[in-house]
């Protein structure tokens, strides 16, 4: 005998399995919510998005702004400062770069990407020289963890940009302009000479029509006679301009270079590290002058890359191993090519990588051998298992 | 075509031990994954210097190396106990009414019957005597249901019979009239999802008992370390896995499973599937509609699509003892009345009820040096979010969660200003990650007339089976428990052939 058998004599059996009979036959028929998950994410979360350029703005002599409609459906939300990831193929090598947008939330019909052109960038110059209106993309939905948050970051924000590190800081502007919100900014915006500054009217005419926005241009490389302010975002700089920090929080966004410094002339100043936010910004520019890096290995190295299963490649130790990969036509998932969001997340099972500091490995993935290819350095010969 | 003994859909807790099981039994097993990382709602993720525990509060089921409980005894049949490193909880929970009541119970019956005796005088009598029902029911329960006693009977296990499928407050009303003491002794109706009006005893009580007996626990590195164990160990035994890859469609032929085609396109073969993801969907999204038998669809017709969770993780900058935290786990209620808080689940109101889990007091190592992390979280359905327009969602999740921060600040004054990482998860959020409707976490709702006595759960379609909180229960211990008895399942039909 078992419980089936004597189930009947559990006190209320009969009532409820009275009560399932009536609801059987009455109860809402889910069949006809077939297809209906993904459509409630399609509002929000859309897996990939197509764009299309509907129109291309010339911001600076190295700035360009990409005005990008959907192909279909429509555009889901993001916060200020958020990004989005382009993929483009460039002459056979399909790759990826992020972009925050430059336009505001609460402009619903297109996302702004401005793109500054940089020494050597792969996408930058073809975004900038070949991408014309009509061009379409796949892009990822907007993510990224660089934006303000009421609950915690206060009504007294101060912006720090460098160069093209002014787009996620335009999207806030705009938005905190057009919307009215309760919120003081000041700016600081680095450019390496006056043509630089991207953004500079519209700068300059939102913070003489808004008494809550105030804005301080800072010329690194100024021309002969430059009446501006000249140097850097330093701490007497900030000092001066902003008097009081108590209460004040700090977003930087912008090269590493300007990273490493105002973090130093923020801490001289006694900011404390839950009052500044930095925007993550790719693989650094010379990895092998990174803390940590092994000194036997110079920037000409290269190793082997095996896939278990599959084929064995080689690579240069200093190009972080998901740029190698798609190099080869292996292209895995990435989203925030910083080692931060962990879509890349692949397991190491023979060799070593450098992986600089700052890359979000969960502790437990550290434990099990897994790594971020966006921000790994091979430095011996590796395997691992692409999943 | 590749072909397999098993298809696994889906890493989260279910598919993972049921996975590992066959795997282990020297099945060729391929495993798939829509996220990038296995455990479903197991896992974790990083923000600044803090890696945030998505879900588990408190692991219920271990016990210890002693005196093992039905959970330690499953993870060492998977082999990975060696892997893992488990945190013991010394208390039960706390629960707080700001300003009008505090009491924190230990994991230990008699100190819970003597300090609520101290706290409530005038039920002094009633306190052990209910204890005496939900540990004498318990053990009627273990021996005759999960034993399987093939002379189960009314007059062996009278208890069982009684109350199995008592609601929970009627048996609460019974033995007490405290209001505020019926509240705080069934404040784990929060962990099911489910009020003490619609919440059986049978469920209840076994789910006190074994927090009291075999104690609350956390883990090392949080539950992301026991999915990747798991995992871990499921590649060592040949098991193959892809991430970022669901399943798009089941096929089969003549009521039987042949195949699986992946969201990547390609098909493999197979007459074994077990689905870890939600039966429903696994019905509607991964099957045509003509392989599915219409009672099967008419089946859900009683059931419901289950809460949601609000979830605030944040990492402070300083020690809990700062904040005042001073317990694990924290539940902070403003009312007794749990039909009105449980009918708040389905709007944007504010509940006046959460829970607050400090991981770091139980395990100061949880977070890094001189800081510490909660995840602060109140059940919500998914129904009043499809109502928010896009343009209006994050304006909505950050009114909410103020809201709920005001509730905390209440319990903890000060706390808000000493957080540096914030992260939002709304039902919304869950409903992506997991890909269930509504954002459910615990599966369907688990009123009484959805628990295992009357869910039908083998499937029409042969060689189909179920893993995780739609084919069980919510929660860790019965969605760990239930991917390994559906792979054992599926390794008894195997053997047939």
């Amino acid at each position: 005998m078992s419980l089936k058998d004597v189930i009947h004599d559990i006190e209320g059996y009969q009532d409820i399995a009275s009560e399932i009979a009536v609801l059987k036959k009455y109860g809402f028929d889910y069949s006809a919510q077939r297809g209906q998950l993904e459509s409630i994410l399609d509002m929000l979360h859309p897996k990939k998005l197509r764009l299309r350029i509907s129109e291309i703005i010339e911001e600076t002599r190295s700035a360009k702004t990409l005005r990008l409609v959907p192909v279909q459906s429509y555009l889901p939300p993001f916060q200020a400062g958020q990004y989005i990831s382009l993929v483009v193929e460039i002459g056979g090598v399909v790759t990826s770069r992020d972009y925050s947008m430059s336009s505001p939330p609460s402009q619903i019909g297109y996302y702004d990407v401005t793109v500054r052109r940089v020494g050597d960038g792969f996408v930058s110059e073809y975004l900038l020289d070949e991408a014309k209106p009509g061009d379409e993309f796949t892009s990822s939905s907007p993510a990224g963890n660089f934006y303000y948050n009421p609950l915690i970051h206060g009504r007294d924000l101060v912006f720090i940009a460098g160069g093209s590190g002014i787009t996620p800081f335009m999207s806030m502007i705009r938005e905190a302009a057009g919307r009215g919100l309760d919120r003081r900014i000041h700016l600081f915006y680095g450019s390496q000479s006056p043509d630089d500054i991207i953004f500079g009217q519209e700068i300059e005419d939102l913070s003489r029509r808004h008494s809550n926005f105030t804005w301080t241009s800072v010329i690194s490389d100024p021309p002969q006679g430059y009446q501006g302010r000249a140097g850097f975002i330093s701490a007497g700089l900030m000092e001066e301009v902003l008097g009081d920090l108590s209460d004040k929080m700090f977003f930087l966004c912008g090269p590493e270079a300007m990273y490493t410094f105002c973090r130093k002339e923020l801490a001289s100043l006694g900011v404390p590290g839950r009052r500044i936010r930095i925007e993550m910004y790719g693989p650094p520019k010379n990895i092998t002058a990174c803390q940590g890096w092994p000194e036997s290995i110079d920037a000409g190295a290269t190793v082997s890359v095996s896939m278990k299963g599959g084929k064995t490649i080689t690579v240069r130790s200093t190009e972080p191993l998901m740029n190698s990969l798609e190099r080869s036509g292996i292209v895995i998932p990435s989203l925030c090519r910083s080692g931060e969001c962990s879509l890349c997340r692949t397991k190491l099972l023979k060799g070593k990588v450098f992986q600089p500091e700052g890359v979000k490995l969960r502790k437990s993935d550290r434990q099990f051998g897994y790594i971020h290819p966006c921000m790994a350095y091979p430095i011996s010969d590796i395997e691992i298992l692409l999943q | 075509m590749p072909e397999y003994d098993a298809v696994v859909i889906g890493a989260g807790n279910g598919g993972l031990t049921g996975a590992l099981t066959l795997a282990r039994a020297g099945r060729k097993v391929l495993l798939l994954e829509r996220h990038n990382v296995p455990g479903g709602c197991a896992t974790s993720f990083v923000r600044g210097r803090f890696e945030f525990e998505v879900a588990l509060h408190q692991l219920s089921g271990m016990g210890s190396a002693e005196r093992p409980g039905p959970l330690r005894s499953v993870l060492n049949d998977l082999g990975v106990m060696d892997k893992l490193e488990f945190v013991e909880m010394e208390n039960l929970y706390r629960v707080v009414w700001p300003d009008t009541f505090d009491i924190t119970l230990r994991a230990e019956r008699n100190a819970i019957v003597e300090t609520l005796q101290e706290r409530f005088p005038k039920e002094k009598d009633n306190i052990p005597r209910f204890f005496d029902l939900v540990y004498s029911f318990s053990m009627e329960m273990v021996q005759g249901l999960f034993f399987k006693d093939p002379n189960i009977s009314k007059e062996k296990y009278p208890l069982f019979f009684k109350y199995a499928l008592t609601p929970t407050q009627k048996v609460l009303d019974e033995y007490f009239s405290d209001p505020l003491l019926k509240a705080v002794l069934s404040i784990y109706w929060s962990y099911a999802g489910v009020p003490p009006k619609w919440f059986s005893f049978g469920d209840f009580a076994i789910m006190l008992f074994a927090y009291i007996e075999f104690k609350p626990y956390h883990l090392k590195g949080g539950s992301q370390a026991l999915s990747n164990a798991l995992l871990d160990e499921f590649i060592n035994n040949g098991g193959e896995v892809r991430f970022n890859c669901g399943a798009k469609k089941i096929t089969t032929k003549g009521g039987r499973v042949t195949g699986v085609t992946t969201e990547q396109g390609d098909t493999v073969q197979t007459r074994y599937v077990l689905s870890n993801t939600s039966m429903l969907q696994t019905y509607l999204d991964l099957m045509d509609p003509d392989q599915v038998p219409r009672e099967t669809l008419d089946g859900f017709r009683s059931t419901s699509i289950g809460p949601s969770a609000f979830s605030i993780y944040m990492g402070f900058d300083c020690e809990p003892e700062e904040l005042g935290i001073q317990e694990t786990t924290n539940f902070i209620t403003t009312t007794t009345d749990m039909d009105k808080a449980f009918a708040r689940w389905k709007t944007m109101e504010q509940q006046g009820v959460a829970l607050l889990t400090c991981y770091d007091v139980s395990d100061p190592d949880f977070s890094p040096p001189g800081t510490c992390q909660a995840a602060y979280v109140a059940l919500q359905y998914g129904d009043p979010w499809y109502l928010v327009p896009p343009h209006q969602y994050y304006d909505a999740k950050y009114r909410y969660a103020q809201g709920m921060m005001e509730l905390a600040e209440k319990v903890f004054p000060g706390i808000q200003g000493h957080i540096e990482e914030m992260e939002i998860a709304t039902p919304m959020t869950h409903l992506r990650y997991l890909g269930h409707l509504g954002g459910a976490i615990y599966g369907h709702d688990q009123y009484t007339k959805d628990t295992q006595y009357f869910m039908a759960n083998r499937s029409p379609v042969q060689g189909l089976y179920f893993a995780g909180a739609w084919a069980s229960q919510g929660g860790f211990q019965p969605t760990l428990t239930s991917g390994r008895s559906s792979a054992k399942a599926i390794l008894k039909s195997m053997a047939k052939k």
